[in-house]
């Protein structure tokens, strides 16, 4: 797999909080791949370590936070050509980082109500990513923007880029989060479950305007979400975390179809399906999210698997190879080849 | 903002009117007989003519008519004369005003400048050294007694090392500049005053430094001086602004008792000196300027937010 | 049910207790203001000199072992005044608080429980009493009461519930919407029994806060009042009164024990007091639970 197919190469990242000198580890040997023109979605439950995951990649973890990595790679694609930018020692807000940041890597936060400035007009701060970047004129920048919001179906653009966030409603308001985020044409968008924070009905015309994006205009795309439904219309790779480790890696189908490690079964499992017979009951996971503080060594699901034994308690986990492509870290699948 | 600005100006007015009406009711329960104070001493010496004068002026008017009276009085600057000096309290005014105003005016231009800096190094440098200075600083304004600290800089600084002057406005001999009189008040006030805002805007800009759009400033690449100046200042001085209403009254209040440490010859020991003296035309007429100075502070501060945060003034 | 919910309170009380005690400074405070307080309950144990007494043998005297904090312009023995003094200007700021806290209490409950036209009456009323510089109103209040012990007290009350008024109204309004009122109204419980058993014990933890700190400034008024010679007369010590003397630069520049031991006790007393409201409200504040 060379680079021009892979936009990201995420190897071994680790990130930890400093909380009163003492070291809570939250991302724990995370390895992923994005191909280019392709949606990866990182799932998982709440707390699992998916933001702080994307966040140490972005580098736009507090001060608090350690972030170490063996690689982060970006290959920037210009007239076929590929620049590769590692990104792992790179300085968060210096000059190479930050000129990364809007022209390739473009960020859509969880909750539109508090990702814009209140005192400034939306327009500005949508002009504000081009005119960092790129030479032009007030004007120009300005045409960009209507045309962008054109796009995404904001209506009346000539008229709401003079307006102030309070005055759109939540929809409107991530239409224009992600227009501020794609303005520079960035070739990977970060979106940090982009759609959480507003209606259903919303939900759906926000995800259909993020896939054209992707189908249209081969961007590559990590989804960040707790909801499978949305997994299963929008991903082309689906990675599963759990507890800030990544438990299983595959293709849509081959997770959807072949689920191996045993939180993702119960993952599956428990999504509402229309359709559920009288007596089949909708399953949870038993047991709670372990305090990250508190996990020693071995697998960190094991306290809430059906299928634990005694070794899955021993070490670390390696992961396994099931079938191309598709990776699992748990000891049951021990008789395949070791990848990680 | 015409609109806002008028709706906030029709707003002062009734709340004046309420303010001078519990002043002037209150001061009647007193039971001073108003004719010592609303003529001057030499006319006031004989009883025909008091009696006559009584008639005259309307003093046995009904509660209310006598009380617009009073207003159409206030608003023309008729301010009577005071019952211990004799003097006419509009020149007594003329004269102190000011004296309060700069050192009012200088504590809170020096106060806010100093703890807003301190308040923003502290927050973006954390557990730095301005931090626990700050913080150090700030405890201690809070505790101390302003006055105690005044005198104990009086103590220092104009007795035993005789740099600065005792108190007093100017000197009779020349011996102080008229800045080197300021300076022991003022740094007084000041160090009281900064304690709480350096506390509060800390507070304020490390939570803006962690909201979601500072994020969102970062993640277009901006330089980080750009995040902080454009981004997060506007947002974090926003609730200082307001804050700024509160602290005028803070400021009168101490000067109150600042005046008298430092014999600062301005309202606050003018006010002190009628109430010890039972001076009741003074302190009428100085608490209600008080009231109007600061609700047209108030004022002036809300104009101000409007101005710094659109959704007051296009109204939420 | 009911043995666990005992239970788990007990266990909620002591884990509080322990995060306070873990608090260093807060407990420096209480102790500091324990002791304090103690000394000057104890006043007449602790000397057997008269505050009030003029002795004209001893006139300004430096400390010594007779008189460990010197005697003042009247031969009065300092240590003494302050003890006594002391149980005033404690007792101004705790009845002032006290009873401006229940003041604001009160009002906060029938504006934030009743709204409308109450709550529109009382807001307006506080607006006007907060439009005045805190000095100037109760410089007012004492031109119309005149000076005195009980005067000051009932001065401080009605100038201090303006900020207690606020808190408790605000949450009222809040915890008036809860469903747990609607049903407390449903079953005809009548409204002082819903305001003051069921929503005021959910405004306490503030408002105990708040008084706490309150004491504090009380105190800080008291001195600076009585310093300007307009708080309480010079016949009962204060330590604000106390410390009148330093009005004369003469004794500024000369007797030093006249104004600096009532200045620093002031000053520690007032300090404990905050680091123990801190310590309070950060065992308190219901967000940090």
């Amino acid at each position: 797999m060379d680079s021009k197919d892979i936009i990201l190469d995420v190897s071994h990242l680790n990130t930890s909080f400093m909380v009163e000198k003492k070291e809570i580890k939250i991302v724990k040997d995370v390895s992923f791949q994005v191909k280019r023109g392709t949606t990866l979605a990182i799932v998982g439950e709440s707390g699992c370590g998916k933001s702080v995951t994307v966040h140490s990649i972005a580098k736009l973890m507090p001060k608090n936070a350690v972030v170490k990595a063996d690689k982060i790679q970006y290959n920037a694609m210009r007239d076929g050509q590929i620049h590769a930018y590692r990104l792992e020692n790179m300085a968060p807000y210096g000059k190479e980082m930050r000129s990364l940041r809007g022209t390739e890597i473009g960020m859509v936060f969880q909750d539109p109500m508090s990702s814009l400035n209140p005192v400034y007009k939306v327009g500005d701060q949508v002009a504000e990513n081009l005119l960092q970047h790129f030479k032009m004129s007030k004007k120009e920048a300005q045409e960009k923007v209507l045309d962008m919001f054109r796009k995404l179906g904001i209506p009346d653009p000539e008229h709401r880029i003079h307006d102030y966030p309070f005055q759109f409603s939540g929809g409107m308001k991530q239409r224009v989060v992600i227009a501020l985020a794609m303005i520079c044409n960035p070739e990977l968008i970060i979106a940090d479950e982009p759609t959480t924070a507003l209606d259903v009905t919303i939900q759906a015309q926000i995800m259909e305007l993020m896939k054209d994006l992707q189908v249209n205009e081969g961007k590559s795309v990590i989804l960040i979400t707790h909801n499978m439904g949305l997994v299963a219309e929008q991903a082309d790779e689906v990675c599963v975390m759990y507890m800030g480790r990544v438990v299983e890696f595959g293709s849509l189908e081959q997770i959807f179809e072949n689920p191996s490690h045993p939180y993702t079964k119960a993952l599956l499992r428990s999504v509402p399906v229309l359709g559920l017979a009288d007596d089949q009951k909708l399953e949870t996971i038993p047991g709670a999210t372990p305090n990250p503080a508190d996990v020693g060594e071995g697998c960190e699901f094991a306290d809430r698997c059906s299928a634990c034994c005694a070794e899955c308690r021993k070490g670390r986990i390696p992961a396994y190879e099931v079938e191309p492509g598709h990776k699992v870290r748990c000891v049951k699948f021990k008789g395949c080849k070791e990848v990680d | 903002m015409l609109k806002f600005t008028l709706k906030k100006l029709l707003q002062m007015i009734p709340m004046l009117l309420l303010i001078s009406l519990l002043v002037f009711g209150a001061l009647q329960m007193t039971g001073v007989d108003p004719i010592s104070y609303m003529v001057s001493p030499d006319m006031a010496a004989s009883a025909e003519n008091l009696e006559a004068l009584r008639e005259q002026m309307g003093l046995n008017d009904p509660f209310f008519v006598r009380y617009f009276r009073w207003v159409g009085e206030m608003l023309r600057g008729e301010y009577g004369y005071s019952i211990t000096t004799g003097s006419s309290i509009k020149t007594m005014l003329a004269q102190r005003l000011p004296a309060t105003f700069e050192l009012a005016l200088w504590s809170l231009l020096l106060s806010t400048v100093i703890g807003v800096a301190i308040g923003i190094v502290s927050a973006i440098r954390q557990n730095g050294i301005i931090d626990y200075i700050g913080r150090f600083l700030a405890v201690i304004g809070q505790s101390i007694p302003q006055f105690f600290f005044g005198i104990c800089m009086v103590q220092i600084f104009a007795i035993k090392m005789g740099i600065l002057p005792t108190g007093n406005r100017m000197s009779a001999t020349g011996e102080f500049t008229q800045a080197q009189h300021l300076i022991l008040p003022v740094v007084t006030t000041t160090i009281s005053m900064c304690a709480v805002l350096m506390r509060y805007t800390r507070n304020n800009m490390l939570s803006v430094m962690n909201s979601d759009y500072v994020k969102t400033a970062r993640s277009k690449g901006l330089p980080e001086w750009k995040v902080y100046f454009k981004h997060a200042f506007r947002n974090a001085l926003r609730p200082v602004m307001v804050v700024l209403v509160f602290r005028l009254p803070l400021l009168i209040s101490g000067s109150v008792v600042i005046e008298s440490v430092f014999s600062w010859p301005g309202i606050g020991i003018t006010i002190t000196d009628a109430v010890v003296a039972g001076d009741y035309p003074v302190i009428m007429v100085t608490t209600v300027l008080v009231a109007a100075a600061m609700l047209i502070a108030s004022f002036l501060v809300d104009v101000l937010t409007a101005l710094l945060d659109p959704r007051v003034r296009l109204g939420e | 049910m009911a043995l666990t919910d005992k239970s788990k309170a007990t266990k909620l009380w002591k884990k509080n207790l322990r995060k306070f005690c873990n608090n260093k400074l807060a407990m420096i405070g209480f102790i500091c203001m324990i002791i304090i307080t103690l000394a000057c309950i104890l006043a007449p144990v602790l000397t057997s000199y008269d505050p009030i007494k003029p002795d004209f043998a001893a006139i300004t005297k430096a400390p010594s072992a007779e008189h460990l904090l010197g005697t003042d312009k009247l031969g009065r023995d300092v240590f003494a005044r302050v003890l006594y003094g002391g149980r005033v200007s404690i007792l101004v700021g705790v009845v002032g608080a006290l009873a401006g806290s229940l003041i604001g209490a009160v009002l906060g409950a029938i504006a934030g429980y009743f709204g409308k036209w109450i709550d529109s009456l009382l807001i307006r009323i506080s607006e006007v009493f907060q439009t005045f510089p805190n000095m100037i109103l109760i410089l007012l209040m004492v031109a119309i009461l005149g000076q005195g012990l009980n005067n000051l007290l009932i001065v401080f009350s009605l100038t201090g519930w303006m900020t207690t008024f606020r808190m408790v109204r605000n949450e009222f309004l809040v915890l008036r919407e809860e469903t747990y009122v609607k049903v407390c109204e449903a079953f005809g419980m009548s409204r002082p029994a819903i305001m003051f058993k069921q929503i005021l014990p959910n405004v306490l933890s503030p408002v105990i806060v708040a008084t706490t700190v309150n004491v504090a400034g009380f105190i800080l008024s008291e001195a600076g009042l009585s310093f300007i010679g307009v708080g309480v007369p010079s016949s009962v010590p204060t330590w604000g009164n106390i410390l009148n003397a330093a009005k004369s630069l003469d004794v500024l520049a000369n007797y030093w024990w006249l104004w600096v031991v009532p200045g620093v006790v002031i000053s520690v007393f007032v300090l404990a007091v905050n680091f123990f409201g801190d310590g309070l409200r950060d065992v308190l504040d219901p967000k940090q639970q």
